[in-house]
């Protein structure tokens, strides 16, 4: 089945728009008409022509209202739906007569429900099937593809642009990592809420975005698949890294997930075993995820041991400790390398002259630079992270500036940043994160993210 | 579910090129006459799942004495009696169950406390492939224990892992609910079965 107007269609009807400011209606149609309900910069207008539907009014944000899909004259691509449960059946038939190329159900009150809600659903899925239109949902949160200023869904707002596509079986928690997005300039090229998974899972959803251009990584949070071996029958043959995190691992996270979504867990010890042999990677925390997400969606694969240049030497141990616990290799540096140093005379007298290369407190941009261009452009360098503490005479900015110009320099070795501290250091870290150079508050993460670069692309 | 009959057992462990540690039913005590010590006996009962709990495996048998002394007690769990040579090595077990989503998944894990106490087991989903067979040997925190300590001879992997891949063929092929290679003895040369369950 082509998904490819569910992400990109050309025009939408939302079926089931509304005035009222407190319905899931309107929030949709606000999304797509602007990006948001919650105002922000990353929020864009849907380029594409809008057909609000409702029979009780004739026009909402000053679109003309349609009482029936039936009554437009254009072709549909994408018809979005948005009413009570009992008449979800009727409004799918008349989008089967219109033709739409595709169908998200947002209403809820299906099989998560109850046995009539079941037994709809099935019909839901037979009628689409047979007509061969694609349908997400129903009982979910729609999706936002950011790449393409489409925010079909209930979301709170749009997230910035960016290389990660994540698949989200629950909803809410989409919301909440859209608005965590937006403050930390996390990117992503699309999110998908599948909620009760009728028709197309979670595999169906990774084939489309190993395709799509937008996409460099794959995320997901998964409670229950529904078909595990096509799962993962599908994941092998996935050619961009892909992150699961899977929430019902315990008895007890079992029991809230079959409450909730109806779907059943399998236990998490197989799962695990299952997503390996699938060469997905397995997240513990949602953190974990999306911190590896950003590392692998930006940077090259690590192809050699690892430099650590740091104004602070206490950092720099740390760091240096992390790595080795993960595995990830530490670089012995040369001779050659200090000599190339030593001879710019721009080093303090103090500065450590091995890995973790600490360039001292006091050390301007100038001395990062020595340090970043001279470890880089060793043959036997494969990548670096960079440590900034922050002290009176350091200039975050300018620091941050050294590294943009080492990425373009270096596009093929991955660097990494931990640019430590908060308020004072922020607009730094925002100024890496825009040049795509991961920025992690912490060295550990940091190394994680470094041990999720050499082994993370199993393909 | 209903545990397979003993010669059936044998006889599909066979068919997958599965190792059974040499073993023949006996019927009296003329059996002790010609055989090599030490050996092993034990009950064997569709009716019994763990033989040890109801006293029915006696292990170290040295001589003739010992034999018949085992023989009549054993007499008294169960009519039919096994004979097994005695070997030694490591005491792995490797496991199979049909999962509702994954259908057979093969587990490993290194045998007595370490699978009941540590829980330290690894899984596959059939077909299960030597690599990752070869990973899931690698993976459990007990590995180092099979790999040797101080000067002691590693456990041949290789074999370990062709009776794993075994295991996953013969899991995708017949139907067999779960099974139990508890435990598979495992040396410098090879991997061989020593007690076996399967529940159909």
């Amino acid at each position: 089945m082509n998904l490819e107007k569910l992400f990109n269609p050309k025009n939408i009807a939302v079926i089931g728009a509304s005035k009222d400011k407190s319905s899931v209606g309107y929030g949709i149609l606000s999304n797509l008409a602007s990006g948001c309900v919650y105002r922000c910069k990353y929020c864009k207008p849907f380029p594409g022509k809008l057909f609000p539907i409702n029979p009780h009014a004739d026009s909402i944000f000053d679109l003309k209202c349609y009482k029936s899909i039936l009554d437009i004259r254009e072709n549909i691509d994408l018809a979005v739906i948005v009413v009570p449960a009992r008449i979800v059946l009727d409004i799918v038939n008349e989008c089967v007569k219109k033709k739409v190329k595709g169908v998200i159900i947002i209403s809820a009150g299906f099989s998560e429900k109850s046995k009539w809600g079941a037994k709809v659903q099935k019909e839901l899925v037979d009628i689409l099937s047979k007509a061969e239109i694609p349908m997400v949902g129903p009982n979910c949160l729609g999706i936002i593809n950011a790449a393409n200023s489409m925010n079909a869904s209930f979301a709170p707002a749009m997230p910035p642009d960016g290389k990660i596509a994540f698949i989200s079986q629950s909803g809410a928690l989409a919301d909440s990592i859209i608005d965590w997005s937006i403050e930390n300039m996390y990117g992503f090229s699309t999110i998908v809420s599948y909620g009760n998974k009728a028709m197309l899972d979670a595999s169906d959803f990774m084939r489309y975005f190993d395709r799509d251009k937008n996409t460099k990584i794959i995320t997901l949070y998964v409670e229950g698949i529904n078909d595990g071996k096509k799962f993962i029958r599908i994941a092998k043959k996935i050619k961009k890294p892909i992150i699961i995190l899977k929430a019902g691992r315990t008895e007890q996270g079992v029991k809230a997930i079959s409450s909730h979504t109806g779907s059943l867990a399998g236990s998490y010890d197989i799962y695990k075993a299952a997503f390996k042999q699938g060469g997905v990677l397995v997240a513990d925390t949602i953190e974990d995820m999306f911190d590896n997400a950003k590392a692998l969606a930006n940077m090259p694969k690590l192809r050699g041991p690892v430099a650590i240049v740091t104004n602070g030497g206490g950092c720099g141990v740390l760091c240096a400790d992390y790595c080795s616990e993960l595995g990830v290799p530490l670089a012995k540096l040369r001779k050659s390398t200090i000599k190339k140093i030593d001879d710019t005379k721009k080093m303090h007298p103090a500065y450590s002259r091995r890995n973790p290369l600490d360039i001292v407190g006091d050390a301007l941009p100038e001395r990062y630079d020595v340090a970043v261009d001279a470890v880089l452009s060793e043959k036997y360098i494969g990548g670096l992270i960079v440590i900034q503490t922050l002290q009176s005479n350091t200039r975050p900015e300018e620091d941050a500036e050294v590294v943009i110009k080492a990425k373009k320099k270096y596009p093929d070795k991955p660097i990494i940043c931990t640019y430590m501290g908060g308020k004072f250091t922020k607009k730094a870290s925002n100024m890496l994160e825009a040049s795509g150079i991961p920025d992690y508050n912490d060295v550990k993460k940091a190394a994680l993210a470094m041990k999720a670069l050499m082994s993370g692309i199993p393909r | 579910m209903k545990q397979l009959e003993f010669k059936k057992s044998l006889k599909l462990l066979k068919k997958y090129d599965i190792n059974f540690v040499a073993s023949c039913v006996i019927k009296d005590e003329s059996a002790f006459n010609k055989v090599k010590y030490p050996l092993v006996l034990k009950v064997f009962s569709g009716k019994i799942i763990h033989k040890s709990d109801v006293g029915g495996v006696i292990v170290g048998i040295k001589d003739k004495e010992e034999a018949v002394k085992a023989f009549k007690k054993l007499k008294k769990v169960s009519k039919n009696i096994l004979m097994q040579k005695m070997v030694s090595g490591k005491e792995v077990i490797i496991g199979m169950k049909r999962d509702g989503q994954f259908g057979p998944v093969v587990m490993f894990g290194l045998g007595g406390i370490f699978v009941e106490v540590m829980k330290d087991i690894s899984f596959r989903v059939c077909p299960v492939t030597k690599r990752n067979a070869v990973e899931m040997i690698k993976e459990i925190k007990s590995y180092k224990i099979l790999e040797g300590i101080r000067g002691e001879k590693g456990i041949n992997i290789n074999a370990l892992a062709d009776l794993i891949v075994n295991v996953s063929k013969l899991s995708l092929k017949n139907d067999v609910n779960e099974i139990d290679l508890n435990p598979v003895i495992v040396d410098d040369k090879k991997a061989v079965v020593v007690d076996v369950r399967f529940m159909a």
